[in-house]
């Protein structure tokens, strides 16, 4: 389930457009309760599916922390252990329900060296079954030069 | 801050009787949505570990203290996207005193005005700085603005914007996020049918007639159906041949190998799960026989009728399995 | 059979988008204004023949008209290739004696209630031989009537050498004959081939105007011996000869596994029945209704009922031959991408108003009329003729 490290990029290797690889998650239960309890989220919502249907949902589902996480996650698999993440943005939809499959996909929108940084702004878009479950957009930096 | 202040009104400017929700809610704008709150446990390597677990995050940095101390953190960090965990209430919270959930009354009273609902639709955090074990963090939250009353495809309602800020032991502020949440009226139809469940795949239609396809298919063979009186071979599969009449058949195995005699994209109507465009393959195997199917691994607009294609075999869910088929590789030797 | 029984009554509602009533309604609407048309009681009726997918019963409709003692009811299957079935089997059940005066009706809120293009993903999945057909394909996502057809016409289009503009010039000469039909849902709205081409994609090689309208609305037709019709109100449409066809490995909408699926196999069975019993051949009609659900299975019709040789119905669409003043000026009401979608029963209607010398667009010296039914199923058609 988790990735193996690679090294990271160098910033000059990065280019506009570039994409990020692509990650199929599968939503299991497991998933979603182990990253709620990890987020220290007891919502019930995210751990027991009977009150989550008396909340008028059809299952539990992924927390917001977690989403945070996956798309954390989903920047350092590719940028690796030397990126820095400034900042995050998402927006939420369609909510992770077990036996749906994310699918995060991130495409490089811009570029730039601030010192002796360069910081990479990266969409990021996690989609399953019902839609856009996250779209997000977020800025990462990584030594620049060297 | 007091109970009295809490309540808003100014002895100097009594209230109107009837004040306006819209009023009401913006009173709130500018008031902290809870006291502060300070975490019970420093930034830690066990809770990193158990977040990193379940994130699947394999960075060094958060879980090596080599790899961690040879890369530019120069030492163990906490994954950033934690920021918010350190910090939340935990399974037991303590009830806040009368007054001071400022946000809780917000709710309150948007609950009572028929906002029920609420989901949460953006959240964008800022890291001044990467947390290190042994950094205590503080929170104080704001409620920074409540929008005007918004029509949603949810429903109508409100958009609250919450503001925290995070502080280290030193008083330093090491990051902030913000989180929108839509307090909202549910559309009288979404109120009265929850959420269906993700929609799946239509199934296939098995009986006795056509069972050992579907059970090949599960085991990641495709099966044709022949004829024990003549040997030929039939698709869709039926109880007789309609050559010789007999009801006797076996199934002989294909290689999976055939060509695109026909094909459609869809596009319209879009019907769950299925991403548009797709492509819908009728395949004329080399055993002579077609089936539908679909045809992937290729864009859409370069199928063309005669291609070779080749069966493969996909898991769409715990009950399914579909054959599917994917141009056949030219040269299979690398 | 031949010219033994009559069509003496057409009815219909209006055709719309939201009826705004039950397909009950609708269809009582329609039987009573055929039977007006006609100038018959209600109590004369004792034969009724609708479509087996219709969600109207015959006993439904007696019981609200008037309709006394039925001694003949029959339904036929296979969507809308039921449409000229209905009206063969009342013409043989007058000639058998079975009944006097039939009435063939269908009423749908085709758009309004269910819309008829949405596809069978909902279906329940009992595992009747029916249901088993649906589930070879719908687990790929082949779902709706224009994902099937579309099967068919690409391979029509690899084998012919056919185009997309050449499925579009169909709806631009339907269109064309709409615009002047107030009846039509698309009057006073005409097209050209490049409103065509830049309609979206619906199904590839299917653009939205190659697939017809889902409409709210009824049909009702009343059928009779000749003889009686002449004593009737209206100029009697004659039934020069009925058909139905199937074709080997027929399926319903799906008869991908022929060796050929170029063609219309079903409408080359009916051509072979309905030529000899209406002692006609293509030359002597001077105007058909070809059910037009979605245009490619026109260009196949031509070909199938010998308009035209295989393959060469493209270039007939292309010189003109559909439109007022063509060799076969076709679907003069507007069809169904122009007039409305009633599962191919108000094509019938305007066969008979095309004998009766009362169509919106009259087509010049009419004898004959050809009518077909619903096209990729099991289907039907009629010769109907001038009294």
């Amino acid at each position: 389930m988790s990735t193996a490290a690679r090294p990271s990029p160098r910033f000059e290797e990065v280019h506009l457009g570039d994409t990020l690889p692509e990650l199929a998650m599968e939503i299991t239960p497991t998933l979603i309760v182990s990253a709620a309890l990890a987020s220290r989220d007891f919502q019930d919502v995210h751990h027991d599916a009977t009150l989550a249907r008396q909340h008028g949902m059809p299952d539990i589902f992924m927390n917001i922390l977690a989403t945070n996480g996956f798309v954390g996650r989903f920047i350092t698999d590719w940028a690796g252990p030397e990126a820095q993440i400034r900042k995050i943005s998402v927006r939420l939809g369609a909510p992770n329900f077990p036996g749906d499959t994310m699918r995060m996909t991130g495409t490089v929108t811009a570029t730039e060296l601030q010192g002796g940084e360069g910081v990479i702004d990266v969409d990021v878009r996690g989609r399953n079954r019902l839609g856009d479950h996250v779209v997000a957009s977020v800025s990462v930096s990584l030594p620049a030069g060297g | 801050m007091t109970a009295q202040v809490e309540t808003g009104s100014s002895p100097q400017a009594p209230e109107p009787e009837e004040e306006s929700l819209a009023a009401r809610l913006q009173r709130f704008v500018g008031r902290p949505s809870r006291p502060p709150v300070s975490a019970a446990d420093p930034v830690n390597q066990p809770m990193v570990r158990h977040w990193c677990e379940a994130i699947g995050d394999g960075n060094p940095v958060y879980t090596d203290p080599q790899a961690a101390g040879a890369s530019r953190h120069r030492g163990l960090v906490a994954p950033p996207t934690m920021l918010q965990v350190w910090n939340m209430p935990g399974l037991r919270p303590v009830p806040p005193l009368p007054g001071e959930d400022q946000l809780g009354e917000l709710i309150g009273i948007l609950d009572q005005a028929g906002y029920t609902a609420i989901v949460a639709t953006n959240c964008e955090q800022e890291y001044a700085r990467y947390l290190r074990p042994g950094d205590l963090l503080s929170a104080t939250s704001m409620i920074e603005a409540i929008s005007e009353e918004k029509r949603t495809a949810l429903g109508s309602g409100y958009f609250i914007n919450l503001h925290e800020t995070y502080t280290d032991q030193r008083g330093e502020v090491v990051g902030t996020m913000m989180l929108r949440v839509l307090k909202f009226r549910p559309n009288e139809r979404a109120e009265s049918s929850p959420p269906a469940a993700p929609p799946r795949r239509p199934r296939p239609v098995v009986n006795d007639d056509n069972r050992f396809f579907w059970e090949g298919v599960g085991r990641g063979e495709l099966l044709i159906q022949r004829c024990t009186g003549c040997a030929r071979l039939r698709h869709p599969p039926r109880p007789m041949c309609p050559h010789c009449r007999s009801l006797e058949w076996d199934t002989r195995r294909s290689g999976g190998r055939g060509t695109v005699y026909s094909y459609v994209i869809p596009h319209h109507p879009p019907v769950p799960p299925f991403t548009y465009p797709h492509v819908v393959g009728l395949i004329e195997l080399v055993e002579g026989t077609r089936l539908v199917s679909n045809v992937i691994d290729i864009d859409p607009a370069e199928v063309r009728i005669g291609m070779p294609v080749e069966v493969c075999f996909i898991t769409v869910d715990d009950e399914l399995v579909l054959p599917q088929f994917r141009p056949t590789v030219g040269n299979r030797e690398r | 059979m031949r010219d033994r029984t009559a069509i003496a009554g057409i009815g219909a509602t209006e055709f719309s988008k939201d009826s705004r009533r039950t397909e009950l309604r609708l269809a009582i609407e329609a039987v009573s204004a055929a039977l007006d048309d006609a100038g018959l009681d209600p109590a004369e009726v004792d034969g009724m023949v609708t479509y087996t997918m219709d969600g109207n019963d015959e006993i439904e409709i007696a019981g609200s008209i008037g309709i006394g003692d039925l001694t003949f009811f029959s339904r036929v299957h296979h969507g809308g290739g039921a449409a000229c079935a209905t009206v063969g089997q009342a013409a043989m059940a007058v000639v058998t004696g079975a009944a006097q005066v039939v009435v063939c009706y269908r009423a749908l809120n085709g758009r309004s209630w269910s819309r008829f293009g949405s596809g069978v993903q909902q279906r329940a999945t009992a595992p009747t031989a029916e249901m088993v057909h649906f589930g070879w394909y719908a687990p790929f996502g082949l779902l709706t009537p224009a994902q099937w057809v579309a099967m068919f016409a690409r391979r029509y289009m690899h084998e012919y050498g056919a185009s997309s503009e050449d499925f579009g010039r169909v709806t631009v000469a339907d269109r064309r004959h709409a615009a002047t039909n107030p009846a039509a849902w698309f009057y006073q709205r005409p097209i050209t081939l490049e409103d065509h081409q830049s309609s979206r994609m619906i199904a590839d090689p299917l653009r939205l105007l190659d697939c017809c309208q889902e409409s709210d609305g009824a049909v009702a037709l009343v059928v009779t011996s000749a003889e009686r019709a002449r004593d009737l109100r209206q100029r009697p449409a004659l039934i020069r000869a009925a058909a139905q066809g199937a074709g080997g490995d027929q399926e319903v909408m799906t008869s991908y596994y022929r060796n050929d699926i170029g063609g219309l196999e079903e409408m080359g069975v009916i051509a072979r029945a309905l030529w000899p019993a209406a002692g006609l051949g293509p030359a002597d009609i001077q105007t058909a209704v070809l059910y037009d659900h979605f245009t490619p299975f026109v260009l196949s019709q031509l070909e199938e009922l010998g308009f035209c040789g295989r393959g060469e119905a493209s270039g007939f669409v292309r010189d003109g031959n559909l439109e007022m003043g063509g060799r076969l000026p076709s679907n003069t009401h507007g069809g169904q991408l122009g007039e409305a979608y009633i599962h191919g029963m108000n094509g019938i209607s305007e066969a008979v108003r095309q004998v009766r010398g009362t169509a919106i667009n009259q087509v010049d010296g009419v004898e004959n009329v050809l009518v077909t039914a619903g096209t990729g199923v099991p289907t039907s058609a009629l010769v109907l003729s001038r009294a």
